[in-house]
């Protein structure tokens, strides 16, 4: 039998650094997966999505940008185009991963990882099963789509998966959950010119956003890409044919060509019999770790989706840093615990620490400052004039606590709050830090200046009063 | 009519009062029997009522200060009255707060002021506390104005501000001693300032909750707002006048009365049935009540043990004044039943429950909380196997109760299992002997131990 120092189960976005940092710090390693290096993010999330997304936006900008003096009205696209270069760039990137870790020593092992005790791991594939010892075993198994017994099994009733692997658009879609991914796809697929309708239990779409940037964002899609969002209701009776997938919300009927069902994950942990190791999951499915990543049993850790939310791949890349240290090395890190969100909708959203909200259930005395891109040079020179930024500060001692940013490029817009967030920075200093002219990154500066109610760019309340 | 309300005189010993909170606001309706305000005195918390109606239409007084009994702290009146002009209670001379230097290690303790000094000021017990145990960064105008203590200039002291440095300890190099800029930077320098990694938020934190960033034990690492935040939870609280009080006749108790303890073990079981025959029967006596009872009977068997000295003579006290401690939330309290050694079980039942619910209600007045000639601590409800109490100052004697227990003991060569309480006398060696302190605690015992007694007291 085989013995390594570390063995990582699953080489998503979480798994493989943690592999590689694990081999940098000079431990044997073996990587488990049963499918395809990169995970869910890089084979069907993150990646894939945001290459047909970045298509669909520049569509769109193409089909309205006659008021920056283009003629563009014949743009017209080609689905199962779009969907062969998203292929292209995962095989690249999947390429890209093989790389490193051969570079790294990481021996990759393909097929499906279970415990048969604490320190022996067996890889079962078609072609058979191999036991391996794992002085350090790090879970990244990640997580799925939840398709819940009242959805039709149906080709027309697809999850974020199998949606990525269609070859052409409906001309009608309904999606069932606002959240991140059902907002994200709406967009998509409304820039692309589809009829989309989002179906959302909840009372929003992206229930955990600033109320002013969920605001914002509906107005949006409602507005510039008429999607129709129903909130506060269900999705009942749900039927499909080969022709249109009907249900009703709220008494009234609803049908498309597609139903996009966004409606959560759940962790994977069938196959691993945790019990074999003594460990268990939680109520809801997940395997709980301790800020240090370690699980009930001390030389089993745990990062990413399978341990629970935010189910963010940088997130589970921190985590699984932090683990691969903590397996290898003497000296214990606890996790981060600032993790950015973005959201690549139309208008894009990121956003970071504590929200208005949460400083009022906290009872937290908090400023907030607000800049409006339509106050900015840039903006309105690249012609994308609406979104925000937003600062919230505590109100003593300015420290920056919390920012969203909604609007062209907010999704990398939001690093630098993020930088400025963890480094315990004043709104002071960040406003005494030059920014280039004209970038969009400038909207930080200015919110700050607002927060300390000296702007340049914006009138300030107590002028106006 | 504009009346002014003043600071009440609560008992015969109070002089003083503080103001903990008004309950009113400027403007507030106020009818007769309002409470207006809560004030603190030596011994309790209280409220004070409105013996006016109409409009609190200022107060003079601000929360936290403590004032001489009779001054005017605020005026009720019909709104719109003119307000005749008080100047507010005007502290008394401030001697400039002690400046202990405070850079390394923990701060060295400063004595604390004494008391006279703290009753006649009027501000705030958190500034006041503040001032003599942390040199505030910034020197308040008082301090300033005392140039033997601490002379700074102004752009120094803005410097070790903005850095979150206590200036104290900075030797000045300007006239007469005087702190300038160029001693803050050498300073800075000399205790590796820039090498500490501080965050901008964590900095101006500590700058506004005066903790020098200097003084953090512990970690090389990046000080961050956690850490100061840690600093500002560990900062010395002022405690309320009632635990100082309590901390001062305690301490003064226990290092001027030589204390000797006996404990016995008292069979419960009898009494604990017979107990529960009253109860069964309507009538409900705590084990206190019987305690009560049993310790005013033996303390006029044994008059020494109700007497007290002061170390040359030896005072007799002809009643039995029983003082019963009460735990509430902030601190001990002791109210005292009178003429003990007069009242029936039931009487002293009456009495014992009346206190009690006043006590916890915090309406004990400073009169139902002196004079006692002995005290009962009950600590049965905390599961407490056996405990000593410290003698309370005016007193010979003081009597620990512990929980009743079933316990395996040996009666008549046999092992059985009975209920069974400890208590523990705390008496005054120089004038209890060990015997005497032993007979007293017995008798107590025997009395509880004994049926036929209660039958005939019930």
């Amino acid at each position: 039998m085989e013995t390594f120092g570390v063995v990582v189960v699953g080489a998503g976005p979480g798994g493989y650094p943690a592999a590689i940092r694990a081999a940098q710090l000079g431990a044997s390693v073996a990587l488990v997966e049963r499918e395809f290096l990169g995970g869910t993010c890089l084979n069907y999330g993150c990646i894939p999505s945001k290459a047909l997304i970045h298509t669909s936006d520049l569509y769109a900008q193409m089909r309205s940008s006659g008021s920056l003096g283009l003629k563009t009205e014949s743009a017209s696209f080609d689905y199962a185009a779009m969907a062969e270069r998203k292929d292209q760039v995962v095989r690249n990137l999947r390429n890209g991963v093989k790389q490193l870790l051969a570079a790294n020593g990481v021996k990759v092992f393909e097929g499906t990882a279970s415990f048969e005790s604490r320190k022996r791991i067996v890889v079962s594939s078609k072609s058979g099963s191999t036991v391996i010892g794992a002085e350090k075993t790090i879970i990244a198994t990640g997580a799925t789509s939840s398709m819940p017994a009242f959805l039709p099994r149906h080709e027309r009733v697809v999850e974020s998966r199998a949606f990525l692997d269609l070859k052409s658009a409906p001309n009608r879609a309904l999606v069932l959950g606002g959240g991140v991914i059902g907002c994200e796809f709406a967009c998509m697929l409304a820039q692309l010119g589809v009829q989309v309708t989002i179906v959302e239990i909840l009372e929003d779409i992206v229930a955990f956003l600033d109320a002013d940037v969920r605001r914002e964002l509906r107005r949006q899609m409602e507005k510039a890409l008429a999607i129709r969002i129903l909130t506060g209701t269900s999705l009942e009776n749900i039927t499909a044919d080969e022709h249109t997938v009907r249900g009703t919300a709220g008494g009234e009927a609803l049908e498309a060509d597609l139903l996009l069902a966004a409606l959560g994950r759940k962790p994977v942990t069938a196959e691993l019999q945790l019990e074999n190791a003594g460990l268990k999951t939680s109520q809801h499915g997940f395997i709980e770790v301790d800020e240090y990543g370690a699980t009930q049993v001390s030389t089993i850790y745990a990062i990413g989706d399978v341990t629970g939310d935010p189910q963010l791949a940088h997130a589970a890349t921190s985590q699984g840093l932090v683990a691969a240290e903590n397996a290898c090395t003497r000296h214990r890190r606890k996790n981060e615990k600032l993790i950015p969100y973005c959201i690549f909708t139309s208008p894009e959203v990121g956003a970071v620490g504590l929200t208005e909200q949460d400083a009022a259930k906290q009872g937290r005395e908090v400023r907030t400052g607000k800049f409006n891109f339509g106050a900015l040079g840039k903006s309105l020179a690249i012609g994308h004039p609406s979104g925000f930024v937003k600062w919230i500060a505590d109100a003593k001692t300015e420290q920056l606590l919390g920012a969203q940013a909604i609007g062209v490029q907010a999704t990398d817009l939001i690093a630098e709050a993020t930088t400025a967030i963890r480094a315990e920075l004043t709104a002071t200093e960040l406003a005494q830090t030059i920014h280039c002219h004209p970038t969009l990154a400038e909207a930080w500066m200015e919110a700050a200046d607002v927060l300390l109610g000296e702007p340049i760019h914006t009138i300030a309340k107590r002028a106006r009063g | 009519m504009v009346r002014p309300i003043t600071m009440p005189k609560l008992g015969q010993s109070e002089e003083v009062g503080t103001l903990v909170r008004w309950r009113k606001k400027v403007g507030d309706t106020v009818a007769k029997g309002d409470i207006l305000f809560e004030i603190e005195t030596d011994k309790a918390l209280l409220e004070v009522e409105s013996f006016f109606e109409g409009t609190l239409l200022k107060t003079v007084v601000q929360e936290g200060a403590t004032v001489p009994i009779n001054t005017t702290v605020g005026f009720v009146g019909d709104r719109g009255e003119v307000i005749p002009e008080v100047a507010a209670p005007s502290p008394e001379f401030r001697k400039p707060a002690p400046l202990a230097a405070s850079t390394q290690g923990p701060r060295p303790a400063t004595p604390p002021p004494a008391r006279g000094m703290i009753e006649a000021r009027v501000e705030r017990p958190a500034a006041l506390l503040g001032a003599v145990r942390e040199p505030p960064l910034r020197p308040t105008p008082s301090v300033m104005a005392a140039p033997e203590v601490f002379r700074i200039s102004p752009r120094a002291a803005k410097l070790a501000r903005e850095s979150a440095v206590n200036p104290v300890p900075i030797v000045g190099t300007g006239p007469s001693g005087r702190i300038v800029e160029r001693d803050v930077k050498n300073y800075l320098e000399s205790k590796e300032y820039y090498q500490l990694r501080i965050t901008p938020a964590a900095k101006r934190l500590a700058a506004r909750e005066n903790i020098d960033v200097l003084s953090l034990d512990g970690g090389t690492g990046r000080i961050t707002v956690a850490r100061i935040g840690r600093a500002i939870s560990e900062k010395p609280q002022p405690m309320s006048r009632m635990r100082q009080t309590i901390a001062s006749r305690l301490t003064e108790s226990f290092t001027t009365t030589p204390h000797f303890f006996v404990t016995v073990a008292v069979d419960m079981t009898g009494l604990v049935n017979f107990r529960s025959e009253l109860k069964a029967h309507g009538a409900s006596y705590t084990v206190t009540d019987f305690i009560l009872k049993a310790v005013a009977l033996s303390l006029v068997e044994f008059p020494i043990v109700n007497s007290t000295t002061d170390g040359k003579s030896v005072r007799w006290h002809s009643k039995v004044h029983l003082g019963l401690a009460v735990n509430l939330d902030q601190g001990l309290v002791v109210p005292v039943i009178r003429d003990a050694e007069e009242l029936s079980l039931a009487e002293l039942h009456d009495a014992a429950t009346e206190l009690i619910a006043k006590a916890r209600a915090g309406k004990l007045t400073p009169d139902e909380m002196g004079g006692s000639t002995f005290t009962i601590s009950n600590m049965g409800m905390l599961d407490i196997e056996n405990f000593t109490a410290i003698i309370n100052p005016g007193e010979s004697a003081i009597l620990a109760v512990s929980s009743t227990v079933k316990q395996p003991v040996v009666r008549d060569d046999q092992i059985v299992v009975r209920d069974i309480m400890k208590m523990t006398l705390s008496s005054d060696h120089r004038i209890i002997d060990g015997a005497t302190a032993a007979r007293f605690t017995n008798a107590i015992n025997q009395k509880l131990e004994e049926i036929s007694l209660w039958k005939r007291l019930a």
